[in-house]
């Protein structure tokens, strides 16, 4: 009989802490706030350890928990992507990643200014390389819901970057 | 613009530019490191909350603990309520007994008194 | 001038009335003090009406007796009873009689329906009514013997003839049973040991 699989918390925080805080920062936009959701989910998940079956169960539930809390603490801020956008500026006018462009790093600012719905279907889609079926499960949206998301999303963010783009090629 | 969705983008029918597009988005959304004090945060928060359920539940026992000795002290109360009311009631009919035994002797006293007028009247 | 008027009639409204306790029965008078200072046995019962009715829910309806008791005492307002037994004669003094009598006459309601003074034996009996639309609503009996002087007051609905059947109850003592001596004189002796009550100096009864 296959033993059933203990979760060990530590080795969860130190396997996907990543994936939870870059979700959360993609979501909320703000580095300060995406550490306290990393934080929050991480000890729901502690909370939660009995009902954890597997390890694919535990990523699954990390992403999912991620975006809901992401969302939780935007609503409670009370931020829109105007105000966001100003924020970005603050914030990630700080050091930027090396490895990144500087389109990539527009990209990622220009994400936090698109709708929520939308936001999380593309984190969701390209930073966690998910299907639209496995982003409906994670968001627990209809699988149309999510294909159209998807697709307005990337719609949108594609206008910004070309508006944004020529604005930084212009400035070079 | 219309992306089909697949697991292979580069293999779909959508433009060079829009592959290009979400190859760059890909980048764009690597994961990020999470800062070194994530953990540490995470595992002392979660060491000093363990800490606070553990007390609460210690909290909780002894409130249920408090409440069932106080719910079997009412009990026993209630019981002893019903007794003393029995006492009380009986102490009360006592009373109203005792206060009966001296009117009707105090009656009788009048009866007396009164029947040896008459007496002494008609011996007049 | 109605001012004043209204306070010569509250003035003597205060003189004649006595202090009245929650209950409707009267506080105890400045007398039944100094008699209870001087007696060898004090009996003193107060129930209210409140009391009454309490007691008379640990009357058994099944006993004869008890439910005899308790078709007396329902609806009545109070029941007021002193009884002071003294080692001697001469304890007490007309004069306290006097103003035992003046203290629980109250008001225009009362009547007296005995007055009777032994000058010789220094024994008398006084027995008022309190009329309510021809009904009995109270009844007082003040009877002092030589070493004996007794108050009974019930307030309320008085049921003469369960009042009259008093001896039916057993326990109390017959109405009327007398026991007389060759010369038609009742022993008083003897009755006193059978119908008192043997209660411990010191108030026995309970106000509301």
């Amino acid at each position: 009989m296959a033993q059933r699989w203990q979760p060990d918390f530590e080795q969860l925080v130190d396997e996907h802490q990543s994936m939870v805080f870059s979700l959360a920062w993609r979501m909320t936009g703000d580095r300060g706030l995406a550490e306290e959701v990393a934080q929050d989910v991480f000890l729901e998940l502690d909370r939660h350890m009995e009902r954890i079956e597997s390890p694919e169960h535990a990523l699954n539930w990390l992403r999912r928990v991620s975006v809901s809390r992401s969302a939780d603490a935007l609503r409670r801020r009370r931020v829109r992507g105007v105000d966001l956008w100003v924020e970005i500026e603050d914030k990630h006018g700080a050091p930027v990643e090396e490895r990144q462009s500087p389109l990539e790093t527009r990209l990622e600012q220009l994400l936090s200014t698109l709708p929520e719905a939308q936001r999380a279907a593309l984190v969701l889609r390209y930073q966690e390389d998910l299907t639209p079926e496995e982003i409906a499960a994670a968001v627990e949206a209809p699988l149309a819901t999510v294909k159209s998301n998807l697709h307005r999303g990337l719609k949108l963010l594609r206008a910004k970057a070309s508006t944004h783009l020529k604005e930084f090629i212009r400035g070079l | 613009m219309d992306f089909e969705w697949t697991d292979q983008p580069e293999k779909a029918g959508s433009s060079e530019q829009d592959r290009e597009f979400e190859l760059e988005l890909r980048r764009a959304m690597e994961r990020r490191p999470a800062p070194p004090s994530l953990k540490r945060r995470i595992m002392q928060k979660r060491s000093s909350q363990r800490t606070a359920r553990q007390r609460t539940t210690v909290i909780w026992w002894q409130r249920l603990a408090a409440s069932l000795l106080i719910g079997a002290v009412l009990a026993g109360g209630f019981g002893w309520r019903q007794m003393e009311e029995r006492r009380k009631g009986e102490e009360a009919k006592q009373q109203v007994m005792t206060a009966l035994r001296i009117t009707n002797q105090v009656l009788n006293n009048m009866n007396r008194k009164l029947a040896e007028h008459d007496r002494s009247d008609n011996g007049k | 001038m109605m001012n004043r008027m209204a306070i010569w009639v509250l003035g003597m409204a205060g003189l004649a009335v006595p202090a009245i306790a929650q209950s409707g029965l009267p506080m105890p008078s400045p007398v039944e003090k100094e008699l209870a200072a001087r007696a060898s046995n004090v009996t003193e019962v107060t129930l209210g009406k409140n009391m009454l009715a309490f007691a008379a829910k640990f009357l058994d309806g099944k006993d004869k007796d008890d439910e005899a008791t308790r078709h007396l005492i329902e609806g009545l307002d109070g029941i007021y009873v002193r009884s002071y037994e003294f080692d001697k004669e001469g304890q007490y003094s007309p004069v306290e009689i006097e103003k035992l009598r003046s203290y629980f006459q109250t008001g225009g309601e009362w009547s007296s329906i005995v007055h009777e003074h032994d000058k010789k034996s220094g024994e008398s009996t006084d027995v008022m009514m309190k009329m309510v639309n021809g009904n009995p609503h109270g009844l007082f009996v003040l009877d002092a013997e030589p070493k004996e002087l007794s108050i009974v007051l019930i307030l309320g609905p008085v049921k003469m003839e369960d009042l009259s059947r008093l001896s039916g109850i057993g326990g109390l003592g017959a109405l009327g049973d007398l026991d007389m001596d060759s010369h038609g004189n009742a022993n008083k002796n003897k009755d006193k040991e059978k119908d008192k009550a043997k209660a411990p100096k010191g108030k026995d009864g309970g106000d509301e």
